[in-house]
């Protein structure tokens, strides 16, 4: 025992780039590579196999590979009995997606002045107002929407107001795109907030001077020097609104009136009514690469700034 | 190690403050079960009982399809309990020789969706169609017509369900094309006409439909009965209409999910449940019909005071679609929601 130990160390001694000892701080990685693999990897890799699986007759699913999932987003057996182009999942994405750009643009654009109005604060009031920012989280997401029912609804607060100036009694705000959009930007603002305000907050105020100083007025100043450094933090801020909203099922229905589908419904749907795992796990998986697509478009652009500057 | 994770175990189950014999795992409708039994029930037989909710019939297929669900009871309504026995996802408990089978009303015995009485016990039934809130609509209510192509009064303030199984159905029903039709061009024209009807529709939700309706948000909503009876205790002037093109049926039962880990447990519950006395007070609570002999003189929701229970018009049970037939269905969904 001794002897190899002392081998070892001989030989270790003789050449030290060869032989390493053994990375122990890997293994103290292990639980999250454990985390990240069953709770990250294993569920979506689920989806995958579903997604190209047979589907059963009941709902459910047999293992096997079939792609008619994937076929199904385009082409369909139309009313006619012969198998058409079929556009409206198109229809369903892209309704989606537009939504969820939207949320996004509106909770940047509302964000930022926001979180440039904290950063100016003192520091206790800054902590008391980005407690306050995160405080709706403390709540059950449907509640929130509930909230925003009672607020947009027959005899709510808002009609109410608006009463005062000639708008028709009985007024109700609900079920149409605006309400929907209204809930999606409440409940999902504070996850654009934080990031901004974080970004917003390490920016060096010398160099606004600056700007000024070279006659930079107040737009050039936001486009040229403002922006530029924010950027991060409104990027992680967009990633933040625009994934997650991508998924929303809950305002839809409950603030829009579900008249239109979006793609959380049909998964929803799909696994359940419609009986047709393979087909919902494929729009899953169409609707994660879409997302990871984004996100390396992203990244790549950000690390192109980064090594351009 | 094993000896390790024993310990953990009986430390965690040793802190957990009701320390019973037994444990059972209901998954049921959500909100469907009187609190006070439950609690009766788990004082009665020293049994932690938890609760699980579910709000469709989908829902609990879904979960119990994607394997070990772990729970002990649950309530799926009759169309589904086919499937389920049909894919080998219930027990056989046989259920004819509990006691509680005495206690089923004849007519609800041996139905085509167990017809051995083997799987399941029945525990309540009911209707799905329409309700209007009286102080908004006036209108007649004895025909889908109402429903389903408004008038002026109505348009705009009419709202379904966010899911097709009973509204196709009622839709089925309203057309004369038979619960899961196989035949597209009748389809077709199931999904023409809720195509017409959506420009009068305010909303396509499930949630919250008491407050849509009770507000006054909307005026027509479709509904169960039960569940709009059970309404009545805080919200005034709704009415269940009576169609004369009929209204679907359903009935829920009891259910034992296959490798339920408290079986024994779940036999017992049963049996509580359907006592007379226990299932008049879970009728009471629950405010839809139940299948079970009743103490009478002891009942909340009689005829008198609980119309919308005692349906005048006739009742078409839900049937169990064929993948083709739930294809055709799924298409009109997504047509029209598209």
């Amino acid at each position: 025992m001794s002897d190899t130990a002392h081998t070892a160390h001989a030989s270790a001694g003789a050449s030290p780039a060869r032989r390493r000892p053994l990375n122990l701080a890997y293994l103290g990685l292990l639980p999250s590579w454990l985390i990240m693999g069953f709770a990250l990897l294993l569920p979506i890799l689920i989806v995958a196999a579903v997604s190209v699986s047979t589907r059963g007759a009941y709902g459910g699913f047999e293992w096997g590979f079939d792609l008619t999932g994937y076929s199904q987003i385009l082409f369909n057996e139309g009313w006619e009995g012969e198998m058409e182009f079929t556009p409206q999942y198109l229809i369903i994405i892209l309704r989606t997606i537009v939504l969820a750009a939207l949320t996004t643009l509106l909770c940047l654009v509302l964000a930022v002045p926001v979180s440039y109005f904290i950063a100016q604060q003192s520091s206790s009031r800054k902590a008391l107002l980005v407690y306050l920012v995160t405080l709706p989280f403390w709540m059950s997401l449907i509640l929130r929407v509930y909230a925003w029912m009672i607020i947009l609804g027959k005899d709510g607060p808002l009609p109410r107001f608006l009463e005062v100036f000639g708008a028709p009694s009985g007024l109700s705000l609900m079920y149409n795109d605006g309400a929907t959009l209204a809930a999606m930007v409440y409940t999902y603002i504070p996850l654009m907030v934080l990031p901004v305000f974080a970004s917003i907050e390490k920016l060096d105020g010398t160099l606004i001077e600056a700007a000024h100083d070279l006659y930079g007025n107040r737009w050039v100043t936001l486009r040229r020097v403002i922006l530029p450094l924010t950027a991060p933090g409104i990027i992680s801020g967009a990633i933040l609104v625009f994934v997650p909203a991508l998924g929303a099922v809950l305002e839809p229905i409950l603030m829009g009136g579900g008249k239109q589908m979006m793609m959380g419904s049909l998964i929803q749907l799909q696994f359940g009514g419609g009986r047709n795992w393979p087909f919902g796990s494929a729009i899953a998986v169409m609707l994660l690469v879409f997302v990871m697509i984004v996100l390396i478009i992203l990244a790549l652009r950000a690390a192109r700034k980064e090594a351009a500057a | 190690m094993k000896k390790l994770l024993t310990g953990t175990a009986l430390a965690v189950c040793m802190t957990s403050p009701a320390l019973a014999e037994g444990t059972l795992n209901l998954y049921v409708w959500s909100d469907s079960i009187a609190p006070d039994l439950i609690e009766k029930f788990g004082e009665e037989y020293d049994i932690t009982v938890n609760v699980d909710g579910y709000t469709s019939n989908e829902d609990l297929l879904t979960k119990l399809q994607a394997g070990a669900s772990g729970y002990d009871i649950s309530a799926p309504s009759h169309h589904f309990l086919r499937i389920m026995i049909d894919e080998g996802l219930l027990e056989n408990f046989d259920a004819k020789e509990l006691d509680a089978f005495n206690q089923v009303d004849e007519r609800w015995r041996n139905q085509w969706w167990d017809e051995t009485q083997e799987y399941s016990i029945p525990m309540a039934y009911g209707t799905a169609g329409f309700a209007v809130n009286t102080a908004e609509y006036d209108g007649p209510t004895d025909s889908m017509k109402y429903f389903f192509e408004p008038g002026e009064d109505l348009s705009g303030r009419i709202a379904l369900l966010s899911y097709p199984d009973e509204v196709i159905g009622a839709a089925q029903l309203y057309l004369g094309v038979p619960f899961c039709s196989e035949d597209s061009s009748e389809m077709k024209r199931v999904l023409d006409l809720l195509m017409a009807q959506k420009e009068h529709v305010a909303a396509y939700s499930s949630d919250n439909i008491e407050g849509r309706l009770g507000s006054g948000e909307v005026a027509a909503h479709f509904w169960w009965d039960g569940t709009m009876t059970k309404a009545l205790r805080s919200v005034d002037n709704l009415e269940y209409a009576m169609p004369k093109e009929g209204l679907v049926g359903w009935m829920d039962s009891w259910v034992i999910p296959k490798g339920a880990p408290n079986r024994e447990n779940a036999i017992k519950f049963i049996e509580f449940m359907s006592t007379p006395e226990n299932a008049t007070a879970q009728m009471n609570y629950y405010a839809h019909s139940s299948p079970l002999e009743l103490i009478e003189a002891d009942l909340v929701y009689t005829q008198e005071k609980a119309p919308a229970l005692y349906p005048t018009v006739p009742v078409e049970m839900s049937r169990t679609c064929s993948p083709k037939a739930q294809d055709l269905v799924t298409r009109v969904w997504t047509q029209l929601l598209q």
